[in-house]
């Protein structure tokens, strides 16, 4: 059992490559890319209803695997109430995102080089007192677009849906949306209700991610371990 | 909201949660073992036989007689339970129970189309089973004369006290026997409740079914240390 108190964030995408989750990782990835076929998906979303579904691990993983491919990759913290991307790639969270939301210092010099070549982080920032706002302002928006010149993907770490509208309005302002469900965790009328206000905010759901799924090793005959 | 069950999510759910199963199982049987063994006091029992026969005159048997003495058996089973006869016993034994308590403890059991009957006592203390059942015996025939005036009885076989007394009841075995059957009904039964009340998504198809978006992925549980390949 993890704790819950520190989210402990594992990014096995990075320490183990060629293990089978990460391939599960790089068909997420692969999917994505193929999800969508008019339009290209730059930025995007990951979220889940209920805390604690496992946003962060699937972000930042998603994340690594992307900058794998030698694409320029953004990791941006976008839960303004209980940041954890900083933690995950042990980085300082003094300045981040709010910090350039609330014109405290310009977008370049926020952004944190990883350990991950191609990825770059843009951490949460000092907690506001008014995370709603800062990302409903036009300020984000700004942000955004300035980042949609710097990389190929965009990937924002958003808090659940059911607690906050936080991830809607991020959601909104961007190509697609994954949703991450946790496997014997999550309830599945809150992942309708999660389903259903992503919708109403006028959203592109990609998809769903399927998380802490019992083993069977059945699928990865060809893993030799 | 329309859900099939198949034998393979019968067996799935089994094997989930086959530990709460065993438990319970294991509880029921160690309870019911130690109530067994440890609670309850044990019964012995023991038995006489009596014979009811007319003495004949003749040297022919009568089987309306016969029939008549198997009938009385009947009566003579109200008879021993009855106070006339265990006041007499009680006084005799010098026993601190009562004529209700003792009539409790005895058994009377006929075979069909026999003459002869058993009495059967059962007593926390084997010998005092013993003695009750012959004392019984015995004050029956005496009295049997004066009750209803026949000397038809006699004791076929005496209540005998045996070297290692088992007792009768409880019976252990039987009961952990039947507290396994039990606790693993309760086990399975329970498994099957928490598996119905438990509303959380599984699995793909739950998401298929229930969001009806495309699955992108599915993430094992990060548990197992992958060597580094």
């Amino acid at each position: 059992m993890r704790s819950k108190d520190k989210k402990q964030v594992n990014l096995i995408a990075q320490t183990n490559p060629k293990s089978p989750i990460t391939e599960q990782y790089r068909l997420i990835r692969t999917n994505i890319q193929f999800s969508s076929v008019d339009k290209d998906i730059q930025t995007i979303v990951v979220t889940s209803s209920e805390p604690n579904d496992g946003k962060s691990t699937t972000a930042a993983n998603l994340a690594i695997v992307l900058a794998q491919e030698e694409k320029k990759v953004l990791l941006v913290d976008a839960d303004l109430r209980k940041p954890s991307v900083h933690y995950a790639f042990s980085l300082s969270n003094i300045e981040g995102l709010t910090s350039v939301l609330t014109k405290k210092m310009s977008i370049e010099k926020a952004l944190m080089k990883t350990n991950v070549p191609h990825l770059e982080i843009l951490t949460s920032g000092p907690i506001p007192p008014n995370p709603s706002e800062l990302l409903n302002s036009k300020a984000i928006e700004i942000a955004i677009d300035e980042l949609k010149e710097m990389y190929d993907y965009i990937i924002f770490d958003t808090p659940p849906v059911l607690v906050v509208p936080d991830s809607q309005i991020v959601a909104n302002k961007c190509d697609g949306v994954i949703m991450v469900v946790a496997s014997g965790k999550t309830n599945k009328q809150s992942a309708v209700k999660a389903k259903e206000l992503l919708v109403k905010a006028n959203t592109s759901l990609l998809g769903v991610v399927l998380n802490g799924v019992e083993t069977d090793n059945s699928n990865y005959y060809y893993y030799q371990s | 909201m329309e859900e099939t069950i198949s034998i393979t999510d019968i067996f799935k759910t089994l094997k989930k949660r086959w530990k709460l199963i065993m438990l319970l199982t294991l509880i029921a049987a160690l309870i019911s073992g130690t109530i067994s063994y440890f609670l309850l006091t044990p019964v012995y029992q023991s038995s006489t036989q009596i014979l009811v026969n007319q003495k004949q005159s003749e040297n022919q048997l009568d089987s309306t007689q016969i029939r008549s003495n198997i009938d009385m058996i009947n009566t003579y089973s109200v008879i021993i339970k009855s106070p006339a006869i265990l006041e007499k016993v009680i006084d005799k034994l010098e026993l601190d129970q009562s004529v209700e308590q003792i009539s409790e403890k005895i058994t009377i059991n006929s075979q069909e189309n026999s003459q002869v009957f058993s009495l059967t006592v059962q007593d926390s203390n084997p010998s005092q089973a013993v003695e009750i059942a012959n004392t019984i015996s015995e004050t029956f025939q005496k009295e049997i004369k004066d009750i209803m005036n026949v000397d038809n009885v006699s004791v076929l076989a005496k209540a005998e006290i045996k070297e290692n007394p088992t007792p009768v009841k409880p019976n252990p075995v039987l009961n952990i026997a039947i507290a396994v059957v039990v606790g693993l009904m309760a086990g399975i039964g329970l498994a099957f409740l928490l598996e119905y009340m438990d509303n959380t998504i599984k699995d793909e198809d739950d998401i298929e079914r229930l969001l009806e978006l495309p699955i992108l992925g599915s993430i094992q549980k990060i548990t197992q240390v992958h060597n580094k390949g």
